[in-house]
């Protein structure tokens, strides 16, 4: 497996449950606060109701325009890559004549499940082509790369729940070969009532605020939101201090089931050796680890074994329980937590743990808890077998 | 038609078991792994089909799971269980 | 780094196998066949260009595609036809990275989902499609089927799907990632899609394809799936893949050489044809989406023409000239060194420029 040079980081960008910023996220999370709800944007029929984690009131549309112009998963891509910019020094009128590629992972933003068209559509009433039209226009990265008038590769990855973190991994070898020079890269996705019906119906959502990793845990709780990075080569970066870099990004496949780990890992074990031997580090040199932790049986089970393998005793937390599981926008958001917490020296507490499991071996940390080292690990485990692992270095600041 | 009969008929179509036919499951055959081999998948599938074709709510997979063994104790689960 | 094509694989509207593709390019006919979407009470006729699955068998039994959606079924038997091609059935695959571009993802699975609830309530919405509505299903299904872990990669981008994901099956060679990629490109037929572009085209979609006719509305509905083998190695049957560039062309305009030849991806969508127009008066442009039909993935079919073409060191003609332009070629020539390239717009005047050598 290949070397791979660091790509520093130089924005960061994030909205979900836990705020609509990224310091908004990280302050809610270091003070313990969730506040997983029934949904409020859509009803369902269902008996009973599984918890979410919508967006708190006050996101303003970054396009002022109304939401029928973009969808909501692009309005959301759109708002934290602006704040990434912004971070990292950056706006549409000074990045004109540079190379820029846009990689963004979603799941929800690329299927044509516009539910209420469909019901229209099927019943005696004419359907509004408005929505299909929205659809057609609401591509997430390539909304970012015309609403910010780029010239450069543009990709939208569809690997399910390792979505954000496989874009970044690609956006980064973009830079290493020259393909452009800075690159806006992470993940988005909106809370759609297809989505919530489909988790449901695999019997993986929670009525109770998720418990990742703990031994009573029954599900996840789904959320929506964005986390978007900058990533710059150095000849464009020059004395620009960095937020992070980019060490390592490595991925493999089960091969297994379409929607079941496989019980030994083998595709996380897989994609974490190609990281650390991207990143040129050992499992002794990571210093904590964001976890996919999502709260399923499934997931948690198999995740803390491979934890307990590869890295016994490095630091844990799962931030699901602070976003609940915004599916391609997990990687991004969780990359974006995981700079900034290497930059703060601290990770917030694994909200939702209180008692092991014996059955996924590990344990998460139960507070905040300080962090002294310098490099930190960040994986996601996707549906079809997908596993992506970033490794990420403390910034310049 | 029984339970037994219209679970076997439900199962072939809904689970798209082409090549099956009502009489080549046995009511005592394992569903899972050996047997008919469903999987994780299916389970979940299964507790659709038991909603939709017989009204009976399977809300804990865990608790149910005996239920699941074959024809014999899922039909007993759905009788007694039914509206 | 230069990336050879090693095998191809492909089922659409001209039938199943790269011989069938060169069978349809050198006469420059397909038949297509009737859709029909029926839709409160009014039927919806109209030609489409489908793909057949006859031959799936000879890859995967009937018992394990039980749960595999059309969709996914098209994309195996291109996969399977593509590792046939290059020689590698039986190969090793722990190297073989998986790539799948696709403009839409399975729809009829989505909307299979949707009918679970909106027609027997919320209770009863199918896990089973709600898995294989996800749209790396298909890449899923692939890695499953050939035992391999190499990383796994699926694009959705409208028009821009198949030379995006290029891309990145360059990136992940070039930087040694994996050995091999199997690189391919499905799409599927929908009845509500077809309902759509109705609406939004009225009759404009009832034949004949014609992509130089840039300022009118003359797509025709298709489907398929086209896989290639990937490689590093200098030699290739298929050619070698030099470049691949994605822009947009309202930004900063494309710049391609008087003496590359280029297959455009034009199939008859008005929206984009202002764009390829502005590229055709300047260069010679060939366009065979008239074999195959207007579908994002389409892209991928115009790919493994270019590299028939490489194969065959010959240029073939384009299938339906109407409207076309002075430089476009009328007679088929060999290439010998000659410069191909195949270049795909969206409607904003974004691009994908694929540069391919033999």
């Amino acid at each position: 497996m290949p070397v791979q040079a660091p790509i520093a980081i130089t924005g960061l960008g994030a909205l979900c449950g836990a705020g609509l910023t990224l310091s908004e996220c990280m302050e809610s999370m270091f003070r313990g606060e969730r506040h997983p709800h029934p949904p409020i944007r859509f009803a369902t029929d269902h008996p009973v109701s599984y918890l979410v984690l919508e967006l708190r009131d006050g996101f303003k549309l970054p396009l002022d325009e109304s939401e029928d112009v973009y969808s909501r998963t692009c309005q959301l891509a759109l708002a934290a890559a602006l704040e990434a910019l912004a971070d990292a020094g950056w706006n549409a009128e000074t990045l004109r004549g540079k190379r820029v590629g846009v990689a963004v992972g979603t799941t929800v933003g690329c299927a044509l499940n516009c539910d209420d068209f469909y019901r229209d559509y099927k019943g005696e009433s004419e359907p509004d082509l408005g929505i299909m039209q929205r659809f057609l226009r609401s591509n997430p990265a390539a909304v970012i790369a015309r609403q910010l008038q780029l010239d450069g590769p543009v990709q939208t990855v569809v690997n399910a729940c390792s979505s954000g973190t496989d874009a970044i991994g690609i956006g980064a070898s973009w830079l290493r070969t020259g393909a452009c020079d800075i690159v806006i890269a992470g993940g988005a996705d909106e809370l759609l009532r297809v989505t919530y019906a489909g988790f449901s119906s695999l019997m993986i959502t929670d009525t109770e605020p998720c418990r990742p990793f703990d031994i009573s845990r029954k599900g996840l709780n789904l959320g929506e939101g964005a986390g978007i990075l900058v990533l710059e080569s150095d000849n464009v970066r020059r004395d620009k201090k960095a937020q992070g870099y980019l060490l390592g990004y490595g991925s493999a496949c089960d091969a297994y089931h379409l929607t079941a780990p496989h019980p030994d890992g083998v595709g996380l074990k897989l994609a974490m050796h190609e990281a650390f031997t991207a990143a040129q580090v050992a499992p002794a040199d990571i210093t904590f680890v964001n976890t996919h932790g999502t709260g399923t049986p499934d997931n948690d089970r198999v995740e803390g074994r491979v934890l307990s393998e590869v890295l016994p005793g490095v630091p844990f937390l799962s931030t699901k329980g602070y976003t609940g599981h915004t599916l391609g926008a997990a990687g991004g958001l969780e990359a974006a937590f995981t700079v900034a917490s290497l930059q703060r020296g601290e990770i917030s507490s694994s909200i939702g743990f209180a008692n092991p499991d014996p059955a996924v071996i590990s344990t998460p940390v139960t507070q905040n808890t300080r962090i002294d080292g310098k490099i930190a690990l960040s994986e996601s485990l996707a549906f079809g077998g997908n596993n992506a692992v970033l490794i990420l270095g403390k910034g310049d600041h | 038609m029984s339970v037994k009969e219209k679970l076997k008929r439900v199962l072939i179509e809904d689970l798209n078991l082409e090549d099956v036919e009502p009489e080549d499951i046995t009511d005592d055959m394992a569903l899972f792994d050996e047997g008919l081999g469903l999987d994780s998948l299916d389970a979940v599938e299964l507790v659709v089909i038991v909603q939709k074709h017989f009204g009976v709510e399977i809300k804990d997979m865990v608790e149910s799971r005996p239920a699941f063994q074959s024809i014999n104790t899922l039909a007993k689960y759905i009788e007694e269980r039914m509206p | 780094m230069r990336i050879g094509i090693q095998g191809i694989g492909l089922t659409g509207g001209f039938g199943s196998s790269v011989d069938s593709l060169h069978a349809a390019l050198c006469s420059g006919t397909v038949v297509t066949q009737q859709g029909r979407v029926e839709h409160n009470g009014l039927i919806d006729t109209f030609p489409a260009y489908q793909a057949s699955l006859d031959g799936l068998d000879e890859f995967i039994p009937k018992r394990a595609l039980r749960r595999i959606d059309h969709c996914s079924r098209m994309t195996l038997f291109a996969a399977h036809l593509a590792l046939k091609d290059a020689g590698m059935a039986e190969a090793d695959r722990s190297r073989l990275g998986v790539i799948i571009a696709s403009g839409y993802g399975p729809l009829k699975t989505t909307f299979d989902f949707l009918d679970s609830y909106l027609d027997f309530g919320y209770a009863c919405s199918s896990p089973t499609h709600f898995s294989n509505s996800v749209h790396n299903a298909a890449a899923a299904h692939v890695s499953m089927q050939l035992k391999t872990t190499a990383p796994s990669l699926t694009v959705t981008q409208f028009e821009m799907s198949v030379p995006s994901a290029l891309l990145t099956a360059r990136q992940w060679l070039t930087e040694g990632r994996v050995d091999q990629v199997l690189f391919g490109a499905v799409d599927e037929q929908c009845d509500v899609l077809r309902y759509c572009r109705q609406q939004f085209f009225g009759d404009g979609e009832q034949g004949p394809l014609q992509p130089f006719a840039f300022d009118t509305q003359s797509a025709v509905v298709g489907e398929g799936a086209v896989f290639f083998l990937l490689t590093r190695d200098e030699t290739a049957i298929y050619g070698h893949i030099d470049e691949v560039k994605l822009g947009n062309h309202a930004v900063s305009p494309i710049k391609i050489s008087q003496d590359e030849s280029l297959i455009i991806g034009a199939d008859g969508h008005k929206e984009c044809g202002q764009w390829y127009a502005q590229v055709a008066k300047k260069h010679a442009t060939s366009a065979y989406t008239p074999l195959y039909g207007s579908f994002p993935a389409a892209a991928g079919f115009d790919l493994a023409v270019a590299a028939l073409s490489m194969r065959e060191n010959r240029l073939f003609v384009s299938p339906e000239l109407t409207g076309a332009m002075p430089l476009t070629p009328t007679e088929p020539h060999p290439l010998d060194d000659a410069k191909l390239a195949s270049l795909k717009f969206g409607k904003s005047g974004e691009y994908g420029l694929i540069r391919m050598s033999r």
